[in-house]
């Protein structure tokens, strides 16, 4: 009952911020970006022509088809997810500080373990429904833009490709949540988020991504390459326990820390 | 079984090296108007999120409604209503939707309380207006709506009254007293506007660099309410020694002797034949009567004025850690 009713309430606040239409539209480009180099890829010369690139530009190799065009979307998810979702995670957490609201929340029958709980169940459903939607609208575009390679079994890999890499991204946001906490508001999450990225990208150049939780997500998602190359059960190990002690050092800052702002 | 509301138990809360609230010791009985007065800084709203559970004390207990507080912030929070200095609103709901969302998190099953709650606090023509457009009086009214709504027996208030307009000021009190009245609630709250807890609390406390220093009941506050007599002559030193050879002890503060003897007050006539038969007539003689604002500067400014106030009110200073 309690939980219901403090998810209601996060839902409630969610729904009537500017999040969630923000963030769709922001990874939704992801989709609508990867189509265009579809289009440029299968025709540079009528791209240039049509001033989609410029006449200097160097293509990186690739060819247009689904299996690249989903490669493509699996990455934007695992990287522009990490981002896009850590906005979402500072802003529920951490807007509880800069609107001054926390307080509210201390003192009531409802745990403060139930809120926590909520906001990290809307959370992972909106992030959820935003994989999906980047995922279906990349099906969409891609019919559009018609490139070739399409079967059943690149669509079920594409969708544990994709929808994977989302999950695993979703996982590592209790410490983006943790640092909206500690930094009374959405900045210091932020600034946790980008020195995450750009570690994973350190991490995964170095061949240690697999043993760095920030770096498995594009390693899932195939950015290096198949991912059975890359990484292995103890990557997959390593993200659910930076997952679950972001989650436990979250629900004990709120617990414990003293709320004296 | 405690008999008191509130109780605490040399509640002290440290911060590295700096004493915010030091070896405070409250009794609030149950339908008591409790004024906790302080300047700023003085620890009122460390105390209060002590009270709240919001922050840990460093030494002493808490007890609310007789259950101590838990280390996890765990307390009776269903029956305690609370305003933590400036009400803390979500912008991007309407005012109802806020209510909502607070008697949710009460877990307060009447559906209608927040429709009473708004026309209860004058919140009607704003009920379905976004928070973040209210103004700070408004504001102030939905912070004071949500701490009432789920009907608790105990009113925790920090500047209940902060931001409101005269009349909105007035309707509050009102309130609040009622609510003390009619339903035996208890109200503990802070507040800078010291007229307003003058004219509110039936028990008055005040606290100063961490410590509670002062503790009166109203109706003690209006019989000790520092009258005192002040005399001016033209030789203040040889007048205070005339008057210490008849008995009375005046002390010399600003240019004028002043005294709180309970004879001399009640015989200014004597004080006056006395500086007369000893050459140094008295130039003014009057019988003053502090105000509540009086007092409290009294004692929280000048350290050398505290001892005077605490000779005042001794039988009120008795009763604090009682």
């Amino acid at each position: 009952m309690n939980l219901t009713s403090a998810v209601w309430a996060e839902a409630l606040k969610m729904r009537r911020s500017m999040v969630p239409l923000f963030t769709a539209l922001g990874l939704s480009l992801a989709p609508v970006v990867d189509g265009l180099f579809m289009i440029i890829l299968k025709d540079p010369e009528a791209a240039r022509s049509m001033g989609l690139i410029g006449s200097k530009a160097q293509l990186v190799a690739g060819v247009a088809d689904w299996p690249t065009f989903f490669n493509v979307l699996g990455q934007a998810v695992a990287v522009g997810g990490a981002i896009v979702f850590a906005i979402i995670t500072a802003w529920v957490f951490g807007r509880e500080f800069s609107d001054r609201t926390a307080k509210e929340l201390l003192a009531l029958p409802t745990p403060r373990e139930s809120i926590v709980a909520a906001k990290f169940v809307v959370i992972a459903g909106w992030t959820l429904a935003l994989t999906v939607l980047v995922f279906l609208i990349g099906l969409g575009v891609g019919s559009l833009v018609d490139i070739p390679g399409w079967s059943g079994e690149l669509l079920w890999s594409a969708t544990v490709d994709v929808v994977g890499a989302g999950v695993l991204t979703i996982l590592l946001l209790p410490f983006v949540a943790l640092f909206a906490g500690i930094g009374h508001g959405e900045l210091p999450p932020m600034g946790w988020t980008i020195l995450t990225v750009a570690l994973a990208q350190i991490a995964a150049v170095t061949g240690w991504g697999d043993w760095f939780p920030w770096s498995v997500p594009a390693l899932f998602s195939g950015a290096a390459g198949p991912r059975a190359e890359f990484i292995g059960v103890h990557s997959y190990l390593i993200i659910f326990l930076a997952s679950l002690a972001g989650l436990v050092l979250t629900f004990q800052w709120w617990r414990n820390t003293d709320h004296a702002k | 079984m405690s008999n008191y509301t509130i109780e605490t138990d040399l509640l002290t809360k440290r911060y590295g090296s700096v004493l915010a609230v030091d070896a405070v010791s409250l009794r609030v009985k149950p339908g008591e108007i409790y004024g906790f007065l302080g300047l700023n800084g003085a620890g009122k709203t460390t105390t209060i999120r002590a009270l709240l559970g919001m922050i840990r004390p460093s030494a002493g207990h808490v007890k609310i409604l007789g259950e101590a507080l838990g280390a996890n912030g765990r307390g009776p929070w269903a029956r305690v209503g609370h305003l933590v200095e400036s009400p803390g609103v979500y912008p991007e709901l309407t005012v109802r939707e806020n209510l909502e969302v607070a008697r949710r998190l009460q877990s307060f099953s009447d559906r209608e309380a927040t429709s009473g709650v708004i026309d209860l606090l004058s919140l009607g023509p704003y009920a379905d207006r976004k928070a973040g457009t209210l103004s700070t009086g408004n504001l102030q009214r939905l912070g004071l709506a949500r701490a009432i709504l789920h009907e608790p027996e105990l009113l925790i208030l920090d500047e209940p009254a902060n931001g409101l307009d005269p009349a909105g000021v007035v309707e509050v009190r009102e309130l609040l007293r009622r609510l003390a009245e009619e339903k035996g609630v208890t109200v503990f709250m802070s507040s800078h506007i010291l007229t307003e807890v003058d004219r509110l609390a039936t028990r008055i406390g005040i606290i100063h660099q961490g410590r509670l220093i002062e503790e009166l009941d109203t109706n003690k506050l209006e019989e000790l309410r520092a009258k005192r007599l002040e005399v001016r002559t033209r030789n203040l030193e040889a007048a205070q020694l005339s008057l210490k050879s008849a008995g009375y002890k005046f002390i010399l503060e600003d240019g004028i002797l002043l005294t709180t003897d309970a004879h001399a007050l009640e015989h200014p006539d004597d004080i006056a034949r006395i500086l007369v038969n000893a050459g140094d007539p008295p130039t003014r003689l009057a019988i003053e009567q502090q105000n509540l604002e009086d007092h409290f500067l009294q004692i929280t400014r000048d350290p050398s004025k505290q001892a005077v106030a605490d000779a005042q009110t001794m039988p009120a200073s008795r009763e604090i850690g009682v």
